[in-house]
Order: structure tokens, then sequence, then C-alpha cells
């Protein structure tokens, strides 16, 4: 027993002074990262600039997001009924709020890592480091953008603000700058890190989903725009809306200024030759639909794209929920997002005369008869068709089958009686067509209640409509089309007409148009307006044009009587009158209010800046609420 | 250990605010929802507003615990001039308190017929604060008694130019009364003034006009 417990401390003190390597105690950790070796990795930082990208918020977009699309005046919601409150909707004051410091807090302290831990030995690693810390300042200044366009001026914080446990949190709070100065900071930023930032390819062809040279003269370009307007478009309101520290509220005097800056950035890239307005398909059509939906480095009109990859897993379901119900592939979905009438409307016949429909003749005594559906489209401006899937057409490669229902002629009272059904697809016992496959339909969900179906940004490729293959259409940050548009309402606002209309014409002329269709006298704000929501459509500018116009309270009033407020359908239907070969199998097309919607749109002037939250105020008593709250 | 067996140990508040948002004691009519005024009481951690709907007749109330508040306004929204008005209230039990605004146009009185298709509104407009112009007079016609600018079946208006003594005489403005409330006994009506630059109307009250 002795001898076995002396073996037994022999054994045991072996065991611990030969584990007893100085090396044991200093192991490296398998599952910590420090910020040594983070820094040190260009991937790494790759991978969190990624995180950054797709931390950037948007009103609307091919996920998260993408129903408030029916919450406008451009489209309404088709789909799931439990989504119909969009139909019925009251925009809260806090309904765009953002106040996301965490993702600047983040940006901050990579810019202040890498300058204190990325290794500066040789001029590779000084460039690169100049790089990444460049392109986080574009995620940055993209980032104070959005916060600007939402909640006026906003602290504008550069450096991590850290606690020291002291018990007093004064040095951390800082006060709201002027709206002013953010749009300045943001142009300050663009101006000096635009040379380094990179990302452009040997043979010059940049990146089209990372920040380069052209993105930061983008992002300049529409937060100039954006600030000159709000600066001339404020200050011309009865009232204008301000803060007493102009938190909100930018002086008059530097309309000019900004307005300056906007058109000279969108000359620089429209200038470069990077990029050209898309033209490479025949069909005009299909052409507008290719300028924002087709990847890749053919398409030299977009600058910069969040994008998806089916390949790696990253898709979204905005095809399954949007498309055209007669020709989904899935058994649920489709039809969310349905264009209206109004939208519709809005687009000119390229002869130039307005775009509304002829569908009744003009002393109103009976329908206009049209042989074949797409007739009454005719001769429409040609991004009507790369936006909107109307009746009589098809989409990839299938007819859309839209028809509300037929009109019986009855004689003895010399009026139609209308007939529809509540079976998509239905047949009629004169053996013909019924209700569509397509719709439209009064009230059933998930197929269009407005006549029409969505075709921007749903996908053209075979399945993509399926929850199993789902679709990897890229969302458009920014494309060649809006920094024309830019450029021309930039230049009017200065009095410069003849700088403005090449750019606007040439848009036009991509759509079909004649060359030169405006001229200095057709060129009116107004027009210009119409142009971009045209152009834009769904690109998540038309709320943000129309509160930096000040026009939004002007158009969306609230009234039942106001046709902007109120959402409106194309029902088409078949006519059954024998004996009358003018008429009998033709198509009819009726206007009705889109019979799901309900609370005419109604913008206040509590919109126009959103609520801060609650929170940031009670623990920084220094912010300013916004005006009207 | 049964006295913490509640989760909720606070008595509920008792003492009922009340009082009129008004000109001389005669509350100014308004669109409701929209129009609003605050309390504000200090002393505790998180200082921030109670807000207190008025209703649409310039009347309001609320529910609260006694103590000492401050009681203003929403700036900017409203038919009257924007200061900085704050009136310290002492809330002891039931407590009245008016809320004194300096409007620009507003409805002194108005009244309303049905004369054959048509309602016929009379309104008599007082002007106190002479700072801004007129801008127009309007009717509206519901089927509800809560109705406004917005919340409103039909109008008419009557542009400023139009209206040749606008604060010495009265004013009539006429409105058809539309199909979808012609068939109902009864309907309501109420007359609005618009001054240039106030995006917020002053209204009359509402009242019921019968049909039959």
């Amino acid at each position: 027993m002795k001898i076995l417990y002396k073996g037994l401390i022999i054994i045991i003190l072996l065991v611990t002074f030969s584990a007893c390597k100085k090396q044991w105690l200093e192991r490296t950790p398998q599952n910590i990262i420090t910020d040594a070796q983070l820094w040190g990795d260009p991937n790494m930082i790759t991978g969190l600039l990624a995180n950054y990208y797709e931390r950037l918020p948007t009103d609307m977009g091919l996920d998260g997001n993408w129903r408030n699309m029916a919450d406008y005046d451009d489209a309404m919601w088709s789909g799931y009924s439990g989504e119909d409150g969009r139909s019925n909707l009251t925009y809260s004051t806090g309904r765009w709020q953002l106040w996301d410091y965490g993702l600047i807090r983040d940006i901050n302290k990579a810019i202040e890592n890498i300058a204190t831990y990325s290794p500066k030995g040789t001029p590779l690693q000084i460039a690169t480091n100049a790089q990444f810390t460049a392109e986080l300042r574009f995620v940055r200044a993209y980032q104070y953008f959005e916060l600007v366009k939402r909640e006026g001026g906003v602290p504008i914080v550069t450096k991590q603000l850290i606690y020291d446990y002291s018990g007093d949190a004064s040095p951390l709070r800082n006060a709201r700058n002027k709206e002013s100065e953010v749009y300045d900071f943001i142009a300050t930023e663009m101006d000096a890190v635009k040379d380094v930032i990179g990302n452009i390819s040997g043979t010059g062809v940049p990146s089209q989903t990372r920040a380069n040279k052209y993105t930061c003269l983008a992002l300049k370009c529409r937060a100039m725009l954006y600030a000159g307007s709000l600066a001339k478009y404020n200050n011309l309101m009865a009232v204008p809306i301000t803060t007493t520290g102009a938190e909100v509220g930018i002086p008059a005097s530097m309309a000019t200024g900004y307005y300056t800056k906007a058109l000279q950035a969108a000359q620089d890239i429209i200038n470069s030759g990077v990029y050209t307005l898309y033209n490479s398909t025949p069909d005009k059509g299909q052409n507008f639909y290719d300028a924002v939906c087709k990847k890749g480095v053919t398409n030299k009109e977009v600058i910069m794209a969040r994008d998806f990859l089916s390949a790696k897993a990253k898709r979204h379901g905005f095809s399954y929920d949007n498309i055209a119900r007669s020709i989904r592939e899935d058994n649920l979905g489709s039809s969310c997002i349905t264009p209206v009438l109004n939208f519709v409307e809005a687009f000119d016949y390229l002869d130039g005369t307005p775009g509304t429909l002829k569908i009744r003749t003009a002393d109103n005594s009976d329908y206009i008869y049209y042989t074949n559906m797409a007739d009454v489209f005719a001769n429409k401006d040609n991004r009507l068709f790369g936006s909107v899937i109307t009746p009589g057409s098809t989409f990839k490669g299938l007819n859309v089958d839209i028809q509300a229902g037929v009109k019986t002629w009855n004689s003895v009272t010399s009026s139609y009686t209308t007939l529809t059904s509540s079976t998509l697809g239905s047949t009629h016992t004169d053996g013909k067509l019924l209700t569509g496959a397509g719709g439209p339909h009064a009230s059933i969900q998930e197929v269009s209640n407005t006549g029409f179906y969505l075709k921007k940004f749903v996908d053209q490729g075979a399945g993509t409509s399926t929850r199993g293959i789902l679709s990897d259409v890229w969302w458009v940050r920014y494309r060649l089309g809006e920094i024309y548009l830019n450029a021309t309402e930039a230049a009017l606002e200065l009095g410069q007409t003849s700088v403005a209309l090449p750019y606007i014409n040439a848009i036009r002329q991509r759509a079909g148009f004649p060359a030169n269709s405006l001229d200095a006298t057709t060129l009116t704000i107004d027009k210009l307006r119409n142009e971009r929501r045209l152009e834009l459509a769904f690109e998540d500018h038309r709320v943000w044009d129309l509160k930096r116009w000040r026009i939004a309270d002007k158009i969306w009033t609230g009234s039942a009587t106001n046709p902007d407020d109120v959402l409106y359908a194309l029902y088409p239907y078949r006519i059954i009158r024998p004996g009358d070969p003018l008429r009998d199998g033709k198509y009819v097309f009726e206007k009705i209010k889109a019979p799901r919607f309900v609370l005419p749109r109604n913008f206040q002037m509590n919109n126009y800046y959103s609520t801060i939250p609650q929170s940031a105020i009670d623990n920084n008593p220094l912010i300013v609420k916004n005006p009207f709250q | 250990m049964f006295a913490g067996c509640k989760y909720d140990n606070y008595a509920q508040p008792q003492s009922v605010l009340s009082g009129t948002v008004g000109y001389q004691g005669q509350g100014i009519g308004i669109r409701s929802t929209v129009v609003q005024l605050e309390l504000w009481q200090r002393g505790f951690q998180l200082f921030t507003k109670i807000p207190v709907n008025i209703q649409q007749d310039g009347t309001y109330k609320a529910l609260l615990f006694d103590g000492n508040y401050f009681l203003t306004y929403l700036k900017g929204v409203g038919p009257w001039v924007t200061k900085t008005d704050t009136v310290p209230v002492t809330v002891r039990g039931n407590t009245v308190v008016d809320f004194p605004v300096e409007p620009y146009y507003f409805i002194k009185s108005s009244s309303f017929v049905k004369s054959g298709t048509n309602i016929v509104g009379t309104m008599a407009l007082q002007q106190v604060n002479t700072t801004k112009t007129l801008q127009a007079v309007y009717i509206y016609l519901s089927n509800g008694t809560i109705l406004d600018g917005t919340l409103k079946v039909s109008s008419a208006t009557i542009a400023a130019a139009a209206i040749t003594n606008p604060t010495t005489a009265p004013i009539t403005i006429t409105v058809a009364i539309p199909t979808s409330l012609a068939s109902n006994d009864y309907l309501y009506a109420r007359v609005g003034v618009q001054t240039n630059g106030v995006t917020e109307l002053a209204y009359g009250l509402s009242q019921k006009v019968a049909l039959k």
C-alpha cells in the first residue's frame, strides 16, 4: 500500500511537471478572434462590409417590406386578405421612423479599428486600409441620407461613443444637427472618398454592387437634389415646416447651391461615358423592363444594386408573391401588388396626347368597342409595358387572360346585362370565356382587383414563381435613368432649360417617344415630376419625391371626391350582341373604383417628418421633437 | 403576503379635468382626432406629454391623478395663432379649466334648413386675429354626427373673393343633397371657415337636419 501510494505520487508529479510547459498556459484560444486578427484579414472586413450593406433600409424592396408598394397611389393590394389594411390605410406619424444608430456605431468602430489594428507596413496594406475606410464611409453616408430623409436633422456621430461608467452619461449626449448640416456632411464625405474608394476593374468596369466613384457621385447627386428641393419648396409653403434650431427647415438661400451640386454630380456620371441608358432590346416595353431587371455588366445602366444569387441560396419570393394569377406556377400566392388605373393613365400616348384611356364615346352614349383588348393601350409610352402587365398581353410567353366577364345585349331594354363569375377561367353558355383565369375579380384574394398585374421586378425565368426555385432579380439602388432625371430637375430649377431638355428627351426617346418630344414650353416642373413617377415607379422614389416637393398633402388629401386619393380599376368585358358585327365579340372597358379599396389616401402635415423613438428622447433630453408631434 | 399577490397596487385615476378650448368662453369647432392639447407634469423620471384629444365642439376631458400639471397644445395644428401658451393647472377632484386661444376667423353661429333638394347653411363669422386673410367657407354633409373636411359625404365651397362682407353679414352656402343620403330620415351638416395659410379649418357645430 505504501509503495502504491508513493508510486502514485511520483506518477502525479511526473505528469504535472511534464505538462508544465510554458506553451500550455499560453495556447491561443480556438473560439475567440482578436482585434488584430480581424482587422488584419481583408476577407473578414469584406464579410463585415457585406453585413453593413444589407442593413441599409428602404421603404420598399423585393423582400422585407416589399408590401409597402401597395400603400401609395401606383398600385394596391390584391393578395391575401389579411393585408387588406393597406387599402384602408392611415399614415401614422411614426410610419417612416428610423433611428438605427447601431449601424452607425458599427461603421465608426470599424473605421477606428482599421486605423488602430490593421497592418500598415506595405503600400498595398496602406492602400487596402484606405479603400476599406472609404467604402465604410460610403455606407455611413448612405445611412445618414436615409435618416435625414425621414427624420430631418439627426446627430452626426463619426466616432465611437464609449461610456466610462462614471455615472454621468452627458458626454454621450449629442444634439440633433441641422437638416442642412446632414446633407452637407453627405456631400463632403462623398467628395473625400470617391477617388480612393476603388472597386473599379483594371479595364474600367465599376462594380455594380459595391461602392465606387460613381455610386459616390450618385448618392451625392440624389442627396443634393433632395436638399435643394427642401430648401426651395419648404419655404414656398404657407407655413414652412421648421424647428427653432433648424433641425427641420433648410434656408431658401441654400437651394441654388444644392441644385448646382446635384447637376454637377449628375453630369460627372453621365459625361464619364461609363454608363449608358439601356436600349438594346427591339421591343421597347421589354427594353424598359430589361433596363431595370437585366442583371450583369451587359446592363450598363445600373450603377448600384442589391444583388441576389440563386446558386448561393440568396433568393426572394417577390415573383411568387406578385406573378399574374393566371400564369402562377405554384398552387398558392400571386397577384399581391397590382398597379392601378390611375398609374396606367399617367403614361402619355407616344404622340404626346394625355394618357386617359378612350373607353366611352365622346358624348358618353356608348362604349368604344375594341377588336383586341390590347388595342386600348396602343401607342402608349412603352414604359407602361415594361412596368405593368396589361389585359391582352403576354408574360413569359403565356396569355395573362384578364377578363372581368361578359355583357349581353338585351334588345328589349336596350341595355347590357353584365355577368361575371367567381370561378376564374370559367366558360360562358356560348362556349367562350366568361371570367378570365387572371380575373379581375371584385373580392377573391390573390387575383387582381384592378385589372392589371405588376411586371417590373417580376422574374421572367422559368419556375421562378414557385417557392422551390424563388427568384434572384436584383433590387436597383441607383441607375442612370434616375441620374438623367436628377440632372433635368436640377437644371430646370436653376433656370437652365436648354441644359435640361436633352436629358429628359433622351429618357423619353428610350421609352419610344420621337426625338426632342419636349421643348422649352412643354417641359414644365409638373411634366418632369410625372416623368419621374413613371420612370422610377416601384423603385422607392415616389413618397420621398412627394415629400420633398411638399405636395404630398396636396395630392393625398383624404377626399373621396379627389381622383388622386381614390384608386381605380379597369375591368374588360366581352360583348355578346348577335346580329351586330361591329360590336359582337368585341371588348369594352369599365372604369370603377377598385372594389377592395376603402380609405382615400390621406397624407397630413405630421407625416412629413417622422417621430423619434421616445426612448431616444428619454435618454437624451437634448433631442428636439419633430413638428406636429 | 396577500398584499403582494396583486400585480398593480396603484388606485386608478379618478379626477376629471375638463373644459373648453375657445375664445371668450365659446368653443372653437375643430377636426376631431387631429387637434390636441398636451398635459405635462414634472417630478417623474420620464418627461413626456399626455395627449388630450379635443372633441369636435371644442371641449376636452382627461382622467388624471390629482397633481400640478401644465396644459398646452400641439403647436401648428389648429385654426388659431401659434403661441407658446401654457396654463398651469392644479387638479383636485373634478376640475374645470378653459383653455383660451386666439383664432383667426371662426364660426360664431350657424343654422341649416332643407330647401327642396338642397341644404342651405347660414353662418356668422367673427375675426379675432387680423394678420391673415380669409380663404374660403365650406359646408359639409354626412350621415354621421362626426364630420369635417376629411370625414364627409359631400361638400360645397365659396371662395373669399365671392364674399363681400365676411364678418358683418351672415353668409349663406348651398349644397345639393347627395343621392346616397337622399333616402335617409336625416343627415348632419356643418360649416367651416378656412384662413389663408392655416391648415386646419374652424368649424361650427354639427347639426342634424331632418329630411322627412
